[in-house]
């Protein structure tokens, strides 16, 4: 995601990413740009394909768009979400679980004041905001979920030396 | 209560992780060329070096510690961060797939971040309490996702302004970086 356009009025972040199969009405994309870098499209590449490299982690993060014209495999589109999505997304899968490990280990220290029972009361916290975090996701679903927006060009080269 | 605020603000501000400490510069160039992936990142390294200091509390309190296995602490924290990483990723993709599709590329970098182990073992030296050891973890990586903030904004202006073409892009971008650091040496006359 590393671009910026406009829609109806809302700011869109823009990533490009390829499709790789094609499912009745469903096409499944994986992003291109996986690196801190982001400037190359190369990066599935720049590793052996096994666990924890980043070819697997795109594989991992393969994702399905319902809104797509007749799209084939190898394609490359540029896809987008609403530019409040990604802080809206972080806030609910970090902020809300910290936020309640923190508050539980607060009271727990404030009532006991003893280091294990606030560690355990902090865990237990973390465990409360995990389950708050996937009632949040629930409701963002419709946000987060990224759109077709139009067909990339061919892929350009890696230019880092 | 009125230790446990000085103690978060010295963390966040006065002690900054990047900008007094030079911990996680790596990110800190790498990640923030846009404001969102900034907050993105600042907020995954949040999390990771809050649950991962309670960890590590843990193993320094109840086994390093009692058995004088000191030696091990930077080879333990090292596994203990990179398991938090792996729990993190494994949890944001159980809780939600659409949020670790969105989220899931700043774990890995997480990872091989000295800021986070740089933070765990400042800890592990300060043997604070619990709670006092959570909420500087918390407030070093509040401070951290603020200077990202901070440096993304900046540089999102940067890349608008007429830059002499010999400092356009890294450059400019550390001459930036270093009077931000000259900016936060003003918060070390605070509580002196």
């Amino acid at each position: 995601m590393n671009k910026i356009s406009s829609d109806k009025d809302l700011a869109l972040i823009e990533g490009v990413a390829r499709v790789v199969a094609i499912e009745g009405d469903v096409a499944w994309l994986e992003p291109e740009q996986s690196t801190s870098c982001g400037g190359c499209t190369s990066s599935p590449a720049c590793g052996e394909k096994g666990l924890g490299t980043v070819a697997s982690r795109l594989a991992a993060r393969r994702f399905p768009i319902t809104d797509h014209p007749g799209l084939a495999v190898g394609e490359r589109v540029v896809v987008g979400v609403r530019g409040d999505a990604l802080m809206k997304a972080a806030a609910t899968a970090y902020a809300v679980p910290l936020m309640a490990l923190l508050v539980a280990g607060g009271i727990a220290q404030w009532a006991a004041d003893n280091d294990g029972i606030t560690l355990a009361a902090s865990v237990v916290g973390l465990a409360l905001g995990l389950g708050l975090a996937h009632l949040g996701a629930i409701r963002l679903r419709g946000v987060i979920t990224p759109r077709f927006l139009r067909r990339a060009g061919s892929s350009p080269v890696c230019h880092l030396t | 209560m009125h230790n446990y605020l000085s103690l978060m603000l010295s963390a966040a501000l006065v002690n900054n992780v990047i900008l007094a400490r030079f911990l996680g510069l790596c990110s800190f160039m790498g990640v923030t060329t846009r404001v969102d992936t900034a907050v993105g990142m600042g907020l995954a390294t949040t999390f990771v070096i809050t649950v991962s200091s309670m960890l590590d509390w843990a193993l320094e309190a109840y086994l390093l510690q009692p058995f004088g296995l000191g030696y091990l602490r930077t080879v333990t924290f090292i596994l203990v961060i990179a398991a938090a990483v792996q729990f993190t990723e494994m949890t944001v993709r159980k809780v939600s797939p659409p949020l670790f599709q969105m989220l899931g590329i700043y774990l890995p970098l997480i990872t091989t971040n000295c800021a986070v182990l740089g933070v765990t073992l400042l800890l592990a030296e300060g043997k604070m309490s619990f709670i006092a050891s959570t909420l500087f973890a918390f407030a070093s990586s509040l401070g951290y996702s603020l200077v990202m903030v901070i440096f993304a904004g900046l540089r999102e202006r940067l890349v608008l302004a007429d830059v002499p073409r010999l400092f356009a892009g890294p450059p400019i971008g550390f001459i930036t970086a270093s009077l931000l650091a000259l900016a936060f040496m003003g918060f070390s006359g605070m509580g002196t």
